[in-house]
Formats: structure tokens, C-alpha cells, sequence
């Protein structure tokens, strides 16, 4: 408890583990933290565990470069410009990734669980689909849910009959707990409360659901300015363990009233990702050939950034050419 | 007044048309990124202003000035009454039963309307594998009404889908497996379901016993030819007719008003 501890970004990648089970902040391609997913692959993490409400580019990024063990989600793409996870498809088909799926409420009942310190979260959302067909239950499967494992829970889901309002069979969703939350946030004040601008995704439980948080911040600002409108904040900085300090660091995905998302960088990404070979040549060009983020924004070039830059009354770019016409 | 409906339109089109023709005024429809949200949009500014949107990142009733290029984008957010996040947008709209109407796509379906979005082949080894459920089972399980917009193909139209992704009328009750009315299994918390189908060939719906058959096809397009792509025996004998086709005022708004910077239009 107390205030988070800053620290810079290859301080912060280096406390995550192997094996270490994590969660990310933002929405598909919205609110990554990008530069500490790169920083991972550069650190050669591996065999991670991950819990995602949704997984998105960053996702692609970690499969690709070999670090996922384990994945429990229940979707990645990269919405218009990139219709799949290519990188994850590849693992579970190949059999290198173990894939937990859900649906996107589930997730959220599993993350809700967490944050609220229940051991379950009650749910009728997506009953009869096979994602709660016992035979497709692979970390069953991989005989995982023995209880050796403290962060796996001994059953995919329970079903219990509503005896209060008989209204008929309910479907019980396990907690999620990460390790790690790793958070990209809009603001922190300088004693850790932090404030995200427009949608909350599932930020919040994701801060609240994992024993250590770290803050990838595009900017730190005083604690006094966030505490003027304390009804607009979204965590108080005895729940955050680290920070760190990174303009831009969640290119290409999106930042609301900093950035919009990088349509044409996601795009070459996803043709890259759907070979191996074609994966590894864009990550020595974008993850191995810089050294830091430093030199990454540098290698996006200003012209590239200030296109990005959003309008700040609405929030995204107005210079970005989006479609055909 | 008569209609004046367009002479020239393409497929894409008449999908978003029919799609938005759907929705009623005052519906709260939960869509996804692509099609749905050019439907719920074109049915705001056609004859529906009352309707409103809610996108599963939590914005809730946005007003975008400029069309969202996926469901998390800050455009969604613009005037929007709510900018919540994914615990309001699926448990407190959707669970507590505030939406009318669901606009979801699918790689696959069956004739009780159970769909695929998840893997191509055997689950435990999948030859392919698709984005995953997303939110598309869960505003499936819950919206009063929800409507599909698909591609029309053999191998797409199944007699039975690789994954049950999204539930339909009939599915497995677990942990038995057996199959049954979707009403055994939703019991008395949603009383909702599949109630059409939208492809580039015609417009389907649901008989009694939660069986798909084609209500209209497309102009250009037979009953017959419909049929001869859908894998499963397809009931064709209710078929009404062609389906209305898009207005010139339609199309005009559609590239006009909804997008003009041809997001997701060609």
C-alpha cells in the first residue's frame, strides 16, 4: 500500500516473470500498452499466462514472438484492419498455445469475480454454446485444473438452479486474479490516482482483479488537478504499484484525446502476422532494430505522429484518411 | 407517395437496407462493428430518430459525428448520454433487459440459428480458427430480437456448425449436452432469440419450432437458387416474395450521411 513507486519501462518488464499470469488495460485496438509489450518480447518472456476480456493487436504481437503459454479469452483480431488473430490461430492449431475460450460476458463476469473479491460472479449470458461443452475444456485437457495451479480454477464454470426467484438454471464464472495487471492509463497524478478519458472498457476490474499493477501513463500530472473532479477518476494510487511515464505508448492502438489508432501500422502488421517468417522480419524491424521506445517514436517520424494527434474537443484525429473515399 | 427506389445498388447495399428496415422506433440495439453499425445508423436517419445504440465498449446512446470504425472508438463515445465500459454495456443494459435488438454476423449457421464465429473443424483441432465468441452469444442470449447478416454459401448454411459459438432455438443443455428448446435453457431469465437472417441472397426467419426458412429473396436472385445454398433442406414454401428493394434516398444517406469516408462501404 502506499504510493506507486516510478520506475522506467525496462525496470517495470523486468519484474514480470515467466509464467507470470497477466491482464491488460484497454479494448481490442484501444488503450494497449504497446511499448511494454514490445519491451517484453525484447526481454524474452515466456510462457505466459494470460487473461484477456478481449485480446487485440498487443495479443498478436506476445503470440507471435513465441511468449503465450496460455490464453483465456474469448476474442483477437484488430477490428477493421485485421479481421484475425493470426498469431494466436496459429499457436492453438499448431498446439503451442493452450486457447480457453468464452464469451465477452463471461470474461467480464470472471474479471468482475476477481475485483470484487468473490470466488464467482453469477451469469445467464452465452448458456448452451460449446464453450461450456466439458470436452472443449483445454486446460482440463491439459491437466491443469488439478489445483496444483492456485490461478486455475478446478472447474470451467458451474451451473446452479436459482432457488431464490426460480428462474431457472444460472451459470457460475470463476474469478480471475492475475499477477499483473498492466495498465496503459491517460493521466496519473503524481501519488498514483488515475483517470482514463472516455470508455472505461474494463480497466477498472482489471486494476482491482490482479495482486500488482503497473501504470504505463501518457502523462503524469499533479494528484491535486485529478482530485478536483474526483467522480471522473477510475483508481486511487494505493491500488497501482508502478508507474512509468511513456508519451505514445500505446501505438498503434488508440488513445482518446491523445491519438488515434495507427490504421495503416496495424494493418502491415497483420499481413505480417500470418507467417511466422514474415512475423519474425517485422518484429526485427520494429521490436529488435529499435532499442527503446525512444527510438521507436523516433522511427515513426513526426509527420506519422502529428497525423495521429486527436482533435482535443473530439478526442481522435480529423487528418487520418480512414476509408476509400 | 410511391417509393422511388434505386436502379443501381450493390449487394453490400440492399444488406445495410433490410438490416436497418429491422429496426423499430425506440429500439435499443446493441450492434457490432461493420454492417450492424451501418444499419442501426441508416435506421436513425431514415424513419426510425428514436431508436438508439448501445456498443458493447460502453458507450451508451452515442451520437458520432463521424462513423466508428470499431465498437471502442472515442467516435462511439461523442454525445453519448453513458461512455461507461463493458460491465454496464453487458450486465447493465443487456442483462437487465433493456435491448430490443441485436445486430451480430457469423461465419456459420444452422437451421435453429446456432452460430459459429470460433474454429473451422474439431475444436480440440481446428483447422482454422476464427476471431473468437466475442459478445456476439451474449447479446444473442439476452436481445429480445436478433438479427444475423451473413454470406450466403453451402458451406456456411450447415446442417450442423462446427462450434455452437451463439446460441440458437435449439442447443445442447449442459452439462448434459442434450439438445432443447433454448427456452429449457434460459428458463425464465431471457425469452428472446434468432429472428432473421440477412444474406446477399435473401431475408430468413424463424416458424414456430425455431426452424429458419426464407421469408424474401433478393431481386435477381430465385428461391430455388437460395436453397441450393444452404447444406440443410431449406423451407422455402413460405417465401413471400422479393425483398423491398432500397430507395434512392436510402443509398444517398447511406454514403452520405453514414459513411462518407467509405469505412466500411466500397
Amino acid at each position: 500500500m502506499g504510493k506507486p513507486q516510478k520506475v522506467t519501462l525496462k525496470e517495470a518488464v523486468a519484474l514480470i516473470n515467466d509464467g507470470d499470469f497477466l491482464t491488460f488495460s484497454g479494448f481490442t485496438i484501444w488503450r494497449r500498452p504497446m511499448a511494454f509489450v514490445y519491451e517484453m518480447v525484447r526481454q524474452g518472456k515466456k510462457d505466459l499466462h494470460l487473461f484477456e476480456v478481449n485480446g487485440g493487436t498487443h495479443t498478436e504481437v506476445l503470440a507471435g514472438a513465441g511468449c503465450i503459454k496460455m490464453w483465456e479469452s474469448c476474442w483477437v483480431g484488430h477490428e477493421l484492419y485485421g479481421k484475425l488473430g493470426e498469431a494466436v490461430a496459429r499457436g492453438q492449431i499448431e498446439g503451442s498455445i493452450i486457447v480457453e475460450d468464452y464469451s465477452h460476458a463471461q470474461c467480464v463476469a470472471r474479471l468482475l469475480a476477481g475485483a470484487y473479491g468473490l470466488p464467482f460472479f453469477p451469469t445467464a449470458l452465452s448458456m448452451g454454446t460449446d464453450i461450456l461443452n466439458p470436452k472443449f475444456d483445454n486446460l482440463k485437457k491439459a491437466g491443469l485444473r488439478d489445483g496444483s495451479n492456485p490461478k486455475i480454477p478446478m472447474i470451467k464454470y458451474d451451473i446452479i438452479q436459482d432457488k431464490m426467484y426460480n428462474k431457472g438454471d444460472i451459470l457460475l464464472m470463476p474469478a480471475a486474479n492475475p499477477d499483473w495487471a498492466i495498465i496503459y492509463a491517460s493521466q496519473v497524478g503524481d501519488e498514483g490516482t488515475v483517470r482514463m478519458f472516455a470508455q472505461r472498457y474494463v480497466d477498472m476490474e482489471a486494476i482491482k482483479a490482479a495482486d500488482k499493477v503497473i501504470v504505463i501513463a501518457e502523462e503524469i500530472v499533479p494528484d491535486s488537478y485529478l482530485r478536483q473532479e474526483p467522480e471522473k477518476n477510475m483508481a486511487t494510487g494505493y491500488a497501482i504499484d508502478y508507474v512509468v511515464e511513456l508519451p505514445w505508448s500505446a501505438h498503434p492502438t488508440g488513445s482518446q484525446f491523445y491519438y488515434d489508432v495507427d490504421a495503416d501500422f496495424i494493418k502491415a502488421f497483420y499481413t505480417a502476422s500470418k507467417s511466422k517468417e514474415t512475423f519474425d522480419q517485422w518484429a526485427a524491424e520494429w521490436i529488435f532494430g529499435v532499442a527503446s521506445h525512444e527510438e521507436y517514436i523516433e522511427k515513426l517520424g513526426v509527420n506519422r505522429l502529428t497525423k495521429l494527434k486527436a482533435n482535443s474537443v473530439l478526442g481522435y484525429s480529423t487528418a487520418v484518411k480512414r476509408g476509400t473515399r | 407517395m410511391a417509393k422511388n427506389y434505386a436502379t443501381n445498388y450493390k449487394p453490400v447495399d440492399l444488406l445495410a437496407v433490410a438490416a436497418a428496415r429491422e429496426v423499430n422506433d425506440g429500439d435499443v440495439v446493441f450492434a457490432g462493428t461493420g454492417l450492424p453499425m451501418l444499419a442501426i445508423l441508416l435506421a436513425q436517419v431514415t424513419d426510425k430518430p428514436n431508436a438508439v445504440c448501445i456498443y458493447e465498449a460502453g458507450s451508451v446512446d452515442g451520437r458520432a459525428l463521424d462513423l466508428p470504425a470499431s465498437v471502442g472508438d472515442s467516435r462511439c463515445a461523442w454525445q453519448a448520454s453513458i461512455a461507461a465500459g463493458l460491465t454496464e454495456a453487458f450486465y447493465g443494459q443487456l442483462h437487465c433487459g433493456y435491448v430490443d435488438l441485436g445486430f451480430l454476423g457469423g461465419a456459420e449457421i444452422d437451421q435453429y440459428g446456432n452460430v459459429n464465429t470460433t474454429v473451422v473443424g474439431d475444436y480440440s483441432a481446428p483447422s482454422k480458427r476464427f476471431t473468437g465468441s466475442g459478445g456476439n452469444p451474449d447479446i444473442n442470449s439476452f436481445a429480445k430480437r436478433t438479427v444475423f447478416i451473413m454470406v450466403q454459401e453451402k458451406r456456411r448454411f450447415k446442417e450442423h456448425v462446427d462450434y455452437i459459438t451463439s446460441p440458437g432455438w435449439r442447443l445442447p443443455k449442459w452439462p448434459s449436452g442434450e439438445f432443447v428448446h433454448r427456452r429449457e435453457v434460459f428458463g425464465k431469465f431471457a425469452e428472446g432469440g434468432p429472428t432473421a437472417v440477412i444474406t446477399n441472397m435473401g431475408v430468413f426467419r424463424f416458424d414456430e419450432n425455431g426452424v429458419i426458412y426464407l421469408d424474401t429473396v433478393h431481386p435477381g436472385f430465385t428461391a430455388e437458387q437460395v436453397k441450393d445454398n444452404c447444406s440443410f433442406d431449406l423451407n422455402i414454401s413460405r417465401c413471400k416474395g422479393e425483398t423491398e428493394k432500397p430507395t434512392e434516398e436510402e443509398i444517398y444517406l447511406l454514403y452520405n450521411r453514414v459513411d462518407p469516408e467509405g469505412i466500411f462501404l466500397p
